[in-house]
């Protein structure tokens, strides 16, 4: 595969351009607009990019309807879905793959890799991977596995020049599981809600804007 | 990464003889075998780095086989080369052990599955654990520290006993965590000799720059689901890392407990004293080890030496890192 030189942007948003094979946590309040945050830092660069979304709380359809509604393009040769809700269904002609149920974590992987590798097949040149959210996961399935998981993701991406991009309520899970899951990422970008705004702060990667700074959700 | 020992499993011989083919040329060696039963086996003698499989094989699945391996060398990668597609691979059964997994049929896959394999193996993908950034320096640095000759039961010993005392606990001991397991330097209260790394609590405390303490392990989603801490009946912990005077974090000085306790500030100062002197008494042997003095290793060091400060003569990991750690997988047998 042919890799792009330069990094991965985020138009619209303060983060300055990301290295090719970073893996990023971002954290933040379910409601207070992490899901559109994720949407957005996957928009494609250009059109010899793909995205892959791996969704848990929300299906397959949704998933792509928002993406739409922040401006994403759905191409369904680089563009695709592995739906881990329960009501999930395969859907061929947008490419969503329905694995049903957030449990079952070797599944999960599989699906990926097989998504990965067929968005590559298609002609894109790298890949932005987006997981929303990792909470269901953590949550129903014990901590092995999804160290498991995380590490085979993590290491995919890494190894492929691909982007990365993880979201977690950090209320949703116990402070010790946060901080050990957050070892198998090269940085975080934390989001906070308050008073009516919404605000984003990049911690342990170089060259980024230092402190936080105000994003529309 | 060349020079891999991989298992290649496939009921189709010709198909077997294809993978095979395609991994020796990328420079490794292939044991090769058709069922789930030689498989396990082949992964059981623990010379095996990474098993790649067909999903379909004579007397079970390749999921199967990565259960059995689960059990047997938690750490070792597996990867499914396979025509099935994912609609066609069972992973109900299987849902937490989680493989790699490469379509026969994608573009070059002789070549994706050899970097594959690479990859999964020189970054441990698929071991269930967290990994510190710096673990191959870390690994490279116990090396150091890890060698025939450097042997310091019998101190250990004695600061185990003394900690155990100290503290009321069930347990104190003193482990070197390594590629795949914790191994016991000594052990008072318990004759543990190894833990996997996925079991052990101090694959979490090399994580931290002081001292973690568990009072319920129950009550810690990182643990309440380990039987084994069970089984060994650990309901509670505290441990320091053992960190060189470069910085890396090599093991831990740990108590365990049979029931939920607390540890108060004045027991994680001693407990943290504990560990400077274990840590000291292994630098110590490093130092003599490396410059060849002879006679007995726990005789004190001569006026003058230092180990709180960094030795100079402490090797730069990063400069020694073809001194390979021990690399056992071997399961566990505390």
């Amino acid at each position: 595969m042919s890799v792009q030189r330069g990094g991965y942007t985020f138009e619209g948003l303060p983060l300055a351009d990301v290295s090719p094979g970073t893996n990023l946590l971002v954290t933040g309040p379910a409601l207070g607009g992490i899901r559109t945050l994720l949407l957005r830092m996957l928009l494609r660069g250009d059109r010899r990019e793909g995205t892959l979304f791996i969704t848990a709380d929300t299906d397959g359809p949704t998933t792509l309807s928002d993406y739409a509604a922040v401006g994403g393009e759905h191409d369904p040769m680089r563009v695709g879905v592995v739906d881990c809700t329960e009501t999930g269904v395969d859907d061929a002609g947008h490419n969503v793959h329905a694995v049903g149920s957030p449990n079952d974590l070797t599944g999960v992987g599989i699906e990926f890799s097989s998504l990965y590798e067929s968005l590559y097949a298609n002609g894109a040149e790298r890949v932005r991977t987006g997981v929303y959210t990792l909470s269901p996961f953590v949550v129903y399935s014990s901590v092995k596995p999804v160290y498991r998981f995380l590490h085979t993701l993590t290491g995919r991406i890494r190894t492929a020049d691909g982007l990365g991009v993880c979201a977690i309520d950090p209320d949703a899970v116990e402070t010790e599981t946060l901080s050990s899951l957050a070892q198998a990422f090269d940085g975080r970008v934390a989001l906070r809600a308050e008073n009516g705004e919404t605000a984003i702060r990049v911690e342990g990667l170089s060259d980024q804007p230092e402190g936080w700074h105000r994003i529309e959700v | 990464m060349v020079g891999l020992t991989i298992a290649c499993v496939d009921g189709d011989p010709e198909a077997r003889r294809e993978t095979r083919d395609a991994l020796v040329d990328g420079g490794h060696d292939v044991v090769s075998c058709g069922t789930v039963a030689e498989a396990a086996d082949l992964v059981g003698t623990g010379d095996v780095d990474c098993v790649v499989t067909e999903y379909s094989l004579p007397d079970g699945t390749g999921l199967d086989l990565t259960g059995l391996i689960r059990e047997r060398s938690p750490d070792t990668p597996c990867v499914l080369f396979t025509d099935a597609t994912p609609d066609r691979i069972d992973s109900a059964r299987h849902e937490d052990v989680v493989v790699e997994y490469l379509p026969r049929d994608t573009p070059n896959a002789r070549e994706s599955l050899g970097r594959l394999v690479e990859n999964v193996v020189a970054q441990r993908t698929q071991v269930g654990y967290p990994l510190p950034p710096d673990e191959d320096e870390r690994l490279a640095a116990l090396a150091q520290y890890d060698r025939p000759g450097l042997d310091a039961a019998e101190t250990f010993d004695r600061l185990t006993k003394l900690a155990r005392a100290r503290f009321g606990v069930d347990v104190a001991f003193v482990g070197v965590v390594d590629a795949h397991e914790e191994r016991f330097l000594a052990c008072a209260g318990e004759d543990w000799e190894t833990l996997t790394r996925e079991n052990s609590m101090c694959t979490h405390t090399i994580l931290e720059t002081d001292v973690m303490v568990v009072e319920d392990v129950h009550a810690d989603p990182r643990f309440a689901d380990n039987e084994r801490l069970e089984e060994l009946d650990i309901e509670a912990y505290a441990g320091v890392p053992l960190r060189t005077p470069r910085g890396a974090t090599i093991g831990a000085f740990c108590l365990t407990h049979g029931e939920p306790r607390s540890f108060s500030e004045s027991e994680l100062a001693d407990l943290r004293r504990f560990a400077d002197e274990a840590m000291e008494q292994l630098e110590l042997r490093r130092q003599l080890d490396e410059t060849g003095e002879e006679g007995d290793p726990t005789t004190p060091p001569s006026p003058g030496t230092d180990t709180d400060r960094p030795a100079e003569s402490e090797p730069d990991p990063e400069t020694e890192s073809a001194t390979g750690p021990r690399d056992d997988h071997g399961g566990e047998q505390p």
